[in-house]
């Protein structure tokens, strides 16, 4: 599939990416300000400002963008991540020009009240309560794990947000946030799916080229030192009934050949049921029904720019202790740190790879390709780096996975939770 | 930023586009085996992965009282190897092709499927076929997947909507296996290796089975499916289990001591996908609940801050449906979260739409057809699944589009006042009862008073 990439006067990073199968079109816009870097006295206000960007712009009321979407036959979504936040549109493809003119409308300004602030507050106090609060196992482990496991203000607060935070954001602040990191310069806009590029591009231009950049302040250190003792962390959970055990380390730095070798070891060790933990944990000790793993637990290995995790999780019982677990899991480890991994063992995690990224960038009607491109418009100036992942992965070596399992499976390199339930067994 | 109602600068227009492109559904090759199985291919896109679900008329619906969860361990043990293979050969032989063997079995159906890169698509089938027709169900296996399922179990029972639903589905269905949620630990952990053996002796065979294939389709398929498939047993079709839903006011409070939030579901049977209304019913709900811009939703989300993610939706079995409005509301908002429910359901039931939000919930509709029929190969089959499940016609699609389009206001109101009766309806709210029991005081008196 093409891709075309240019950038308007004011630095809006516009990336055209044709596809003709179906009748629709993603419209996806980027912005570069995920949670990691927010107000330090405002944890959640990344996530909390999301939510504004839905109460009114200038030529928009309140619900009005969301009518906009839906009564022109589209569905939408925002979502607030580590490095980005992103809002997007899945429209008939008729429709592309309607939804340009609505997030230029947005990325122009916003008009909002007092009384959208409350609600929107009390919405997303609402929405913390109900994925976290409210339920066992609720921040496991995809909330809780990088706030053990990272040392960095900005990788180990508590993104979703501390309840006092959201409820004390104010209207003066939801402004200065937009003024600061929603400008063109700090965002990307993606099309996929079935459009014109030139009248796409005379479209972009005549929404978009319109509005002013901003003086973006310069990027704070994300860095995180390595880490050179295991972590072991417990968190007593009131709602949960059986005790679940998660373990993460900290990955390679992103694009690096050990980038890449850690995305196979991911598969060799989680992905699908051949997968090595699989096999041990599940089948061969009965520790578990499942275990679930991931790179950046919010998304995928391409779409973050910053330091991160390596994650995999399990529930288990009470008569199993976590040093059994932990035992196990170091078997396996140490087979992969020992001697080179078998080539048929590279090969195959290479076509579970090759798969995945199929599955990746057809996510949601063409939108986990916008969203790659996105992502890598505003991390690297280079969207069309989608098409050389495979080549990548296809570099990876026995002697890589040896080397990138002894530094980065270290077991200095680990934290590990443990989630000790205080619910009665009901029944 | 001041706000826009204050603003002197005249407001744009939103850009309309032209026209909409025609849509036409992915074309469909179907056949169907001499032993029954019903095959359906649809070649679609160009993204080289081909998604494949064998889907059996086998579930919980056939499980008799004590049975909860046998079809679930059958399932599980269907993973444990086919034929010759060992469970790890068939794990790794499916990931040599980029998938895996997804075996699910769920209230009506089990499915065992998967989706691989489409240069395996005839081996896919071979293998599918093998751990469907001839799963080797080892004794070996069963304490370990017992023991996960009581894990399973035990964390189910402490997730707060798994027991509202609980009770929803025990009080819209008595006495039927829909509404039997969950198993006891002791029956459970009785379930023997016959038991299982006997499960899928019963209930697996070619007649109840049918197969869907979608994606970028490479090699000889259907060969390979006549090869792999065309040898299993013929038979008996699904015995007629058909439920008959309570259409009651009751109401259902579970104590949940501490909660931050409640629970809420508020339900009741209505027209099946089969009869004339539905389509209208499916507009009704989506102007009242079911959308993003619905009133419930605007109501006690975006105007009272009561919740995050309210939702209505028409939930449906073979030949029935229910409508059910679900939210997780604050503890102290749980009984004007109720009061302004039922105020959007008394507010349709009494006065048509306007036109324009009609046009929009009309448009909306329309749209997510599209979305619905070309989002991935998976989405395409569960389309097709539904239409053959319901014993619809295919044309109940191509003439999907129309139909909306056709339902007129009145049509709108009629569904609510027809259906929508509150008197009938389930309520059940999971919250802490010291909290919330004045609040939800005059719920329960009028089912009281219903009753």
């Amino acid at each position: 599939m093409s891709i075309a990439y240019y950038k308007l006067p004011n630095g809006l990073r516009v990336i055209l990416s044709p596809d003709y199968t179906a009748p629709t079109v993603v419209t996806a816009v980027y912005y570069r300000i995920g949670f990691r870097v927010e107000p330090r006295d405002r944890t959640g206000f990344a996530h909390l400002f999301e939510h504004m960007m839905f109460q009114g712009s200038r030529n928009l009321g309140k619900m009005e963008f969301i009518r906009l979407v839906q009564q022109n036959g589209g569905v939408l979504n925002g979502s607030t991540r580590f490095d980005f936040t992103n809002y997007f549109e899945l429209l008939p493809s008729n429709k592309l020009e309607t939804a340009l003119w609505a997030e230029a409308d947005r990325m122009q300004g916003l008009a909002i009240t007092e009384e959208n602030l409350k609600n929107q507050q009390d919405v997303v106090i609402n929405e913390v309560e109900v994925n976290v609060h409210n339920q066992p196992y609720g921040g496991f482990p995809w909330l809780w794990i990088p706030q053990y496991a990272n040392s960095n203000w900005y990788n180990s607060h508590n993104f979703y947000g501390e309840l006092k935070d959201i409820e004390a954001a104010t209207l003066a602040e939801v402004d200065a946030f937009f003024k600061t990191y929603y400008a063109p310069n700090n965002a990307a806009l993606a099309i996929v799916g079935d459009f014109d590029p030139g009248e796409a591009a005379a479209m972009i231009a005549k929404y978009f080229a319109g509005i002013a950049p901003a003086t973006l302040p310069p990027p704070p250190d994300l860095t995180e030192p390595r880490q050179e003792e295991e972590k072991i962390a417990t968190r007593p959970d009131p709602l949960a009934n059986r005790p679940a055990l998660a373990f993460s380390y900290h990955m390679p730095p992103r694009g690096s050949p050990e980038y890449f070798a850690m995305g196979l070891l991911d598969q060799m060790l989680v992905q699908g049921d051949d997968s090595l933990l699989y096999q041990e944990l599940v089948k061969k000790r009965g520790f578990t029904g499942e275990v679930s793993g991931a790179i950046n637990e919010l998304g995928n290995m391409f779409d973050y720019d910053g330091p991160m995790l390596w994650t995999a999780a399990l529930f288990h019982d009470a008569t199993v202790k976590p040093e059994q677990i932990l035992a196990a899991v170091d078997t396996v480890v140490e087979s992969l740190q020992s001697k080179p991994v078998e080539q048929s063992l590279v090969d195959r995690s290479i076509t579970k790879m090759r798969s995945n990224l199929y599955d990746i960038l057809t996510q949601f009607g063409g939108f986990g390709r916008a969203d790659l491109m996105a992502c890598y418009a505003l991390f690297d100036d280079d969207p069309a780096q989608i098409d050389s992942l495979e080549a990548e992965f296809r570099k990876v070596t026995p002697a890589l996975v040896e080397r990138t399992a002894r530094e980065y499976l270290r077991q200095t390199n680990r934290t590990v939770l443990l989630i000790e339930p205080g619910a009665e067994e009901s029944n | 930023m001041n706000p826009t109602a204050t603003s002197t600068v005249p407001r744009e227009t939103p850009p309309q586009g032209p026209p909409p492109k025609p849509f036409h559904l992915p074309a469909t090759t179907d056949f169907t085996l001499p032993n029954g199985i019903a095959v359906t291919m649809v070649p679609y896109g160009t993204v080289p992965k081909v998604a494949m679900r064998l889907v059996v008329n086998a579930g919980a619906i056939d499980e008799s009282a004590g049975q909860v969860w046998l079809s679930k361990l059958n399932a599980a043990l269907m993973k444990e190897g086919a034929r010759t293979r060992s469970a790890e050969q068939v794990a790794r032989e499916a990931a040599e092709m980029g998938g895996q063997v997804e075996i699910a079995a769920g209230s009506d159906f089990t499915s065992v499927g998967g989706v691989v890169l489409s240069d395996f698509g005839p081996e896919f089938v071979a293998l599918l076929a093998d751990v469907l027709t001839a799963p080797s169900l080892p004794a070996s296996e069963l304490p370990r997947l017992k023991a996960d399922l009581q894990r399973e179990l035990s964390i189910d029972k402490s997730q707060p909507e798994a027991l509202a639903q609980e009770r929803f589905a025990q009080a819209l269905f008595p006495d039927h296996p829909y509404g039997r949620t969950f198993p006891s630990e002791s029956d459970l952990q009785g379930y023997t290796i016959e038991d299982v053996h006997a499960f899928y002796r019963q209930n697996f065979d070619a007649v109840r089975t049918r197969l869907y294939i979608a994606g970028k389709l490479e090699g000889d398929l259907r060969r390979a499916i006549e090869n792999a498939l065309g040898g299993w047993a013929k038979g008996a079709p699904a015995p007629d289990l058909s439920a008959h839903p309570a259409k009651a006011r009751s109401f259902h409070l579970i104590d949940r001591p501490g909660a931050a939030q409640s629970n809420l579901l508020i339900g009741l049977p209505v027209a099946a996908p089969s009869s004339p209304d539905f389509i209208k019913l499916d507009v009704m709900n989506s102007l009242l609940g079911g959308s993003f811009a619905s009133r419930i939703t605007s109501n006690i989300r975006e105007e009272k801050g009561y919740t995050y993610s309210p939702l209505s939706q028409i939930c449906t079995h073979p030949h029935l449906a229910y409508w059910l409005q679900s939210a997780d509301v604050a503890t102290d908002v749980t009984g004007p979260s109720l009061h302004e429910i039922f105020f959007e359901i008394d507010r349709l039931r009494n006065a048509p739409p306007s036109v324009e939000e009609l046009e929009g919930i009309r448009n909306f509709l329309a749209g997510l057809f599209i979305l619905r029929n070309t989002i991935s190969p998976d989405a395409i089959i569960a389309q097709l699944h539904f239409v053959d499940s319901q014993g619809l016609r295919r044309s109940y699609l191509s003439t999907y589009v129309q139909k909306v389009m056709e339902v007129e206001a009145a049509d709108v109101q009629a569904m609510a006042e027809t259906y929508l009766v509150p008197s009938k309806m389930t309520i059940v709210v999971l919250g802490d009862q010291a909290r919330i029991a004045d609040q939800v005081a005059p719920y329960e008196a009028a089912a009281l008073a219903d009753g």
